[in-house]
């Protein structure tokens, strides 16, 4: 399985260096990656443009892929995703303000959806972590969804405002990369490096609290405090992935099912790498698709993903069930 | 009867049937100029004030800058929003009998007609359409005449303003702002000025039924384009700001256009959306833009 995911993302990153809406041949593209020589338009194409774009199609697949399966470890719900925790609903809302109402700034839009997405997902962890049963699954979910409706009706107002300048946020909101060379990932690296770091460091932990919770406590963990560092580092990864690709919710949610059922196991140290791999194999792959399928138009890779990872994930629910 | 008495109603009847000959076609024009029109679009409303028709009514999109003709400068405003248009309520208390509408109001249009309103979409996206509705309007309100005077003037200053062109340099011309903008393609109103000031469009061969949309950077980058104008939503005191941003976005850093310092921002709404003064917006073209 993991061979297999290995070989996809292999192929995958191929694919995304060697097509463009630009013939470039193979060889040349390869001596240029390989910092062999290569000038004029080619050497921009693959260099400043096909290579950014690909490491960002990779961080941001591997990001939402993690993402998704630390919080439906977390969570223990199948329906998990960092638009349970409000990251996406927040980070759309910042880059979209952004985007209309402040175009002057339109430099800030990955910070803004940084900023608002992690906002989103402060709110909802200080709102489940407060009152009553603080801490739980109900409360982290259903405080998640009020902030997720909170923060879309706030895009959606501004979408309806401001009619004639919707087309700049549709790209955003369908999700897409874009050729912004290494500036997205300049100002967000540091995010994806902490929360894949700390996803890492809840692998044991998660795999305790399957168990459940008084069975982890009695095993010496402390499932509220894992829950908290699973959304901490889900809302990192997915804050950092919105404010470079826009809004791709789907990822995060299907591929740790996918891997799971493929693999046959629910074990995190399976399930969190698996996830990172295919997650990023599956975006390379449909990024390429979206940008070559009607080269020269490019269209958002949302609808691209959904197209590759449904199938298959269908196919797997039901030899699953 | 009388041959006196036959002959003087030969005559009678010959007056009364010249008088109806001669009045029929001057009633038809007199209750078409009196009908009560609202233009949603500033094409319609400023052709209509060409003609000397004064609307009821002229739309305005939310945080839009409609450029209006002074001479509908007084006429009420009514708020446009998606996807009617339009508020129908606002719409109907005003007893339009024709409204002069756009595609982009398409569902509000439906649901106009099925008001009993008379619709009729004139927003055009080509220079040729603009003329042709130019002409459709002055029908439709009863200044056949007026229009085709409007016509023949404006064909010749169109004529005046493409003509010496010594260059044809290579544009992009783009919608929006940010990393993912959308390029004009030949059939939306900004193509067809840039082709009529002698500007080759930068399409990388892409159509699209919108006349927008999202081409590869690295065509961009193939294609090297001599000049970039980008058409934002923005404001005058944005515009240092946004000529910065795409000057140095990756992409297109490499361009003729971002090296020779000929990067764009035109704020206002002449290259998005069809207007009446169309010799003047390619002479402005030219002039601050292409300089061909």
């Amino acid at each position: 399985m993991i061979a297999a995911l290995v070989v996809a993302l292999l192929a995958a990153t191929g694919a995304s260096l060697a097509l463009g809406a630009v013939k470039v041949p193979i060889a040349e593209v390869l001596d240029i990656i390989l910092g062999k020589g290569g000038t004029g338009p080619n050497h921009q194409i693959v260099e400043a443009l096909r290579l950014p774009r690909t490491v960002e199609a990779l961080a941001v697949g591997a990001a939402l892929g993690v993402a998704g399966a630390i919080l439906q470890g977390a969570l223990a719900n199948p329906l998990a995703s960092p638009d349970v925790i409000g990251v996406t609903g927040g980070a759309g809302f910042g880059a979209i303000l952004i985007l209309i109402a402040f175009p002057a700034s339109v430099a800030l839009v990955p910070v803004a959806a940084l900023f608002f997405g992690l906002l989103a997902a402060a709110l909802v962890f200080g709102f489940a972590w407060s009152g009553r049963n603080r801490g739980s699954t109900g409360k982290i979910v259903l405080a998640g969804i009020a902030m997720l409706s909170l923060f879309t009706a706030g895009t959606t107002g501004l979408l309806a405002s401001f009619p004639e300048r919707a087309p700049s946020a549709l790209f955003f909101i369908a999700g897409g990369l874009t050729n912004a060379g290494w500036e997205g990932l300049k100002t967000t690296w540091p995010y994806f490096a902490a929360g894949g770091l700390l996803a890492a460091f809840l692998i044991r932990p998660l795999d305790r609290l399957a168990l459940g919770d008084d069975v982890a406590a009695s095993l010496g963990s402390r499932p509220q405090l894992i829950r908290l560092g699973a959304g901490v580092s889900a809302a990192l990864l997915a804050a950092a992935a919105a404010a470079v690709a826009g809004l791709l919710g789907f990822l995060g949610l299907v591929v740790p099912h996918v891997v799971r059922m493929a693999g046959g196991t629910s074990n995190q140290a399976f399930v969190v790498p698996t996830s990172a791999l295919g997650g990023a194999a599956l975006l390379a792959a449909a990024d390429t698709l979206a940008r070559t399928v009607r080269a020269p138009i490019e269209l958002p890779v949302g609808p691209f993903m959904v197209v590759l990872g449904v199938p298959v994930f269908l196919w797997l629910l039901r030899k699953a069930v | 009867m009388s041959r006196a008495r036959l002959s003087t109603l030969a005559v009678g009847l010959a007056v009364v049937a010249l008088t109806v000959a001669l009045l029929a076609p001057v009633g038809a024009g007199a209750e078409k100029r009196r009908q009560r029109i609202v233009a949603l679009t500033p094409f319609a409303a400023n052709t209509l004030a060409k003609l000397g028709v004064t609307p009821i009514a002229v739309g305005q999109t939310l945080g839009g800058r409609e450029r209006l003709s002074p001479k509908v400068s007084h006429v009420p405003i009514l708020k446009l929003s998606h996807p009617m248009g339009p508020n129908l309520e606002q719409l109907t208390a005003l007893r339009p009998s024709l409204v002069l509408s756009s595609k982009t109001w398409a569902k509000g249009n439906v649901a106009m007609e099925q008001l009993g309103i008379r619709v009729e979409t004139r927003d055009p996206r080509s220079i040729s359409g603009a003329l042709a509705d130019t002409y459709k309007i002055g029908e439709a309100v009863g200044r056949k005449h007026a229009a085709r005077e409007l016509l023949k003037r404006m064909r010749t200053r169109i004529a005046a303003a493409g003509s010496g062109v010594r260059r044809h340099p290579k544009v992009m011309l783009i919608l929006g702002v940010g990393h993912a903008p959308f390029t004009f393609l030949p059939n939306s109103w900004g193509g067809s000025l840039i082709r009529a000031a002698g500007g080759e469009l930068v399409t990388g061969g892409a159509s699209s039924r919108s006349g927008f949309e999202r081409i590869s950077d690295e065509v961009v980058v193939a294609e090297n384009p001599d000049i970039i104008i980008a058409v934002p939503h923005a404001d005058p005191e944005d515009i240092p700001a946004l000529v910065r941003y795409l000057k140095d976005d990756p992409a297109w850093s490499s361009t003729k256009a971002a090296k020779k310092g000929r990067v764009y921002v035109s704020i206002d709404n002449s290259l998005l959306q069809a207007g009446t003064d169309i010799a003047r917006t390619i002479t402005k073209l030219r002039e601050n833009y292409l300089h061909n």
